[in-house]
């Protein structure tokens, strides 16, 4: 203890060193959490706006497809393709000249599916996680990753 | 020294402890005082908005997946006023493009309250005008010369494009179909019937500027897209063989159904008058009343003769007469103290069932009724839902109305004119579903035009329903024969070569307002399916007050020949012979 007494007495920019070493630890180590933090959030609202900007393309996408099926409906319209199979020389079959065989594997009409098995809606609109996790998260999926 | 000198440090600290204290009041200060609430509002504005969002109206399939009814571009045209150099010219422009009044629009912009900073000019201008438009505006931009006031410009000219209803095929099926308007409702048809489920619901929503929070945006569904029973290639034959069945027999108007009645899909529906869907406001010029818009399912009529097979089928399956069962037809019966005739007003002597219903024989179903008794007949005509509607999917299906004893207006004689299909009031559609009956085994099945809807991805079909089962399937074999047989035997004009078919003419007097029939003109109905040992069709027909003939034999009757012949051939069913052979390789 008197060592103790005796070097602070000595030197005593020894334990102020300390105090403010110390000090300038805490600092850079609040400094990088508080960089990493602004790094990320900066990430997320520039992805977000991205969100945005791709949602709202999706919106005009939808709009042009809805659009060109119209158009493509009627170009394949009964009047359209019967005028051009008319003027392509074809006309409508009569009963007399239908003749009916059999064709191995093949099975009636069937009514349109206009699904797929899939729900590809859902997904779709599903945000991957990478737009909503905590920085916690982040950290935790990156230590669990090894990266 | 250093206590000398303290009096600085101290007199430092308070001087920026006052600033302090000082900031700390004035933020106090600021949030309470009466401007606090509009910094409040207007830091409210820059979190996000609220958004009304009108999700894409559901689209329209036939049942092989042709598009009946789609959405199509069109523009909101409107001006910013603030931003207007030159209001004649975008007056000038906009009459003789999209063809809004000159007077009315410039003194709408020129005039408009200081408050306004938009003006709507018109919600539906399509891509092709709004392209000129656009074009015309960049043009008068590029041609602008400093210094010159008054120069041709549309600037204000706003344009913000959105999906609006398109019917790609026009009138096919507009019976079917109904339209929408302008304001989004659908009228008529499935259109109406499936509005909600169609037109998706509205929602408004908050959306956060901040891009961190754009996951709290919600995802709003179209609308749901909906496949019909349609065929649409056999829906355009059958409107063709309408419209020229029109004209060859001089009707007024008239109705083809096609339906299946294994399963109460409806495969084509025709009625006139048509509406071209793409111009709808031109309703008013066609209808009269709303009733017209389909007569399939909306406009009830004394069907004739057609309704004896009911008749008939109460008659077999209650045990009153068997199908040999044999009747001497004196020309007339009394009924109710009123004399009923023949439709030719001749006796036919002794007829078994299958000869009464070929000859179509007032006075024979007549007695068959009143053998029967009114209490059971009408148990019968009920239980095969005639009065009621059928619950059909689409818009202003009518009930029309079965007198029965205890009614007020209800007479004795009704039981025997009730028995040949007078004096009743159905809709085709209605004669449809209880003749499905006889065609299906017994069971009636309810007619629809709805298969299935796509919503989220996934596909769901619509189930079959049955309607009831009024009759044994026994009855409804036997009673296929005699209509097969009395088809056959009288060589009938609805035959199709190689298809055993049954069936049968109803030709109708039409009551007049002044309460008795008009002896001119008549209904001509037939009802007929096949082939009689797989029925896969049932078809209607009925031609109002035809003039080439007043007898259904010689109008719906070949009518329903040409449908059957189509309906074979678009719907890839070979002839009897040909079907059996192929069942048995």
């Amino acid at each position: 203890m008197s060592l103790f007494k005796r070097t602070y007495q000595q030197a005593p920019w020894r334990t102020r060193r300390q105090t403010v070493g110390a000090f300038l630890v805490g600092l850079v180590c609040a400094s990088m959490v508080g960089a990493l933090y602004l790094s990320v959030t900066s990430q997320a609202a520039i992805l977000g706006r991205e969100i945005q900007t791709l949602e709202y393309r999706i919106g005009v996408n939808k709009q042009t497809n809805a659009n060109l099926n119209t158009q493509l409906a009627e170009l394949l319209s009964s009047d359209a393709v019967t005028e051009r199979s008319r003027e392509m020389g074809f006309r409508t079959a009569t009963a007399s000249e239908t003749h009916y065989m059999v064709v191995s594997g093949y099975t009636a009409r069937q009514p349109v599916s206009l699904a797929s098995s899939t729900n590809s809606y859902g997904e779709a609109s599903t945000i991957p996680s990478v737009y909503s996790e905590s920085l916690f998260d982040w950290f935790s999926n990156r230590l669990r990753s090894g990266r | 020294m250093r206590k000398e000198y303290s009096w600085r440090s101290i007199s430092l600290a308070a001087f920026f402890g006052l600033i302090g204290v000082f900031i700390i009041l004035q933020m106090l200060r600021i949030q309470n005082s009466p401007e606090a609430e509009e910094f409040r509002k207007t830091t409210r504005g820059y979190k996000g908005w609220m958004q009304t969002v009108y999700p894409a109206r559901g689209e329209l399939y036939d049942r092989n997946g042709h598009l009946l009814a789609g959405n199509q571009i069109v523009y909101e045209v409107g001006i910013t006023l603030e931003n207007i150099e030159n209001a004649h010219t975008i007056a000038e422009t906009l009459s003789a493009i999209i063809g809004i009044d000159y007077a009315e629009l410039y003194q709408a912009i020129t005039e408009a309250p200081e408050d306004q900073i938009y003006h709507m000019v018109d919600e539906y201008v399509y891509t092709a005008d709004a392209e000129i438009l656009q074009q015309m505006k960049t043009e008068m931009e590029e041609a602008m010369v400093d210094g010159i006031e008054q120069q041709p410009s549309l600037a204000g000219l706003e344009f913000r494009e959105h999906l609006a209803r398109s019917y790609p095929e026009d009138s096919i099926g507009a019976n079917v179909l109904g339209f929408v308007t302008q304001s989004g409702h659908g009228y008529f048809g499935i259109e109406e019937k499936y509005n909600d489920l169609l037109a998706g619901s509205s929602v408004d929503i908050w959306i956060p500027a901040d891009p961190n929070r754009v996951e709290e945006i919600p995802q709003v569904p179209d609308g749901t897209t909906l496949i019909l029973t349609i065929d649409r290639d056999l829906q355009v034959a059958t409107e063709d063989i309408l419209d020229q069945a029109l004209y060859d027999y001089g009707a007024k108007s008239g109705t083809i159904i096609v339906m299946d009645p294994r399963n109460g899909e409806i495969i084509a529906m025709a009625s006139t008058p048509r509406l071209h869907l793409s111009e709808f406001w031109a309703y008013d010029q066609i209808f009269d009343n709303a009733s017209e818009f389909n007569r399939a399912t909306n406009l009830p009529y004394e069907p004739g003769s057609v309704f004896k097979i009911l008749t008939m089928a109460a008659a077999l399956d209650s045990g009153t007469v068997e199908p040999d069962t044999t009747y001497i037809d004196t020309g007339s019966i009394q009924v109710g103290g009123a004399i009923i005739q023949n439709w030719d007003k001749q006796a036919w002597g002794m007829q078994n069932m299958t000869g009464c219903l070929q000859h179509s024989l007032n006075v024979c179903l007549a007695w068959i009724a009143v053998e029967m008794g009114p209490q059971t007949f009408y148990q019968y005509m009920t239980d095969f839902g005639i009065g009621r509607a059928t619950g059909i999917d689409l818009g202003g299906e009518a009930e029309g109305r079965l007198r029965i004893p205890g009614d007020a207006d209800w007479y004795a004689v009704d039981l025997a004119t009730n028995s040949f299909g007078q004096g009743v009031s159905t809709t085709p559609i209605q004669i449809m579903m209880a003749t499905s009956a006889i065609a299906n085994g017994g069971t009636m099945v309810t007619p629809h035009v709805l298969y299935g809807m796509v919503r989220n991805g996934e596909q769901y079909n619509i189930p079959v329903q049955d309607a009831g089962t009024p009759i044994s399937s026994q009855t409804a074999r036997d009673l296929s024969e005699m209509l097969a047989n009395s088809l056959a035997y009288e060589e009938s004009l609805a035959l199709v070569p190689g298809y055993r078919l049954a069936g049968k003419t109803g030709t109708a007097q039409i009551p007049t307002e002044y309460g008795w029939y008009a002896t001119d003109v008549t209904n001509s109905s037939f009802i007929g399916w096949g082939p009689v040992d797989d029925p896969q069709f049932m078809i209607y027909v009925w031609l109002e007050e035809p003039s080439a003939s007043i007898w259904a034999s010689y109008t719906a009757a070949p009518v329903f020949s040409q449908v059957a012949e189509t309906t074979t051939l678009l719907l890839n069913i070979p002839p009897d012979q040909v079907r059996h052979q192929l069942a048995t390789k």
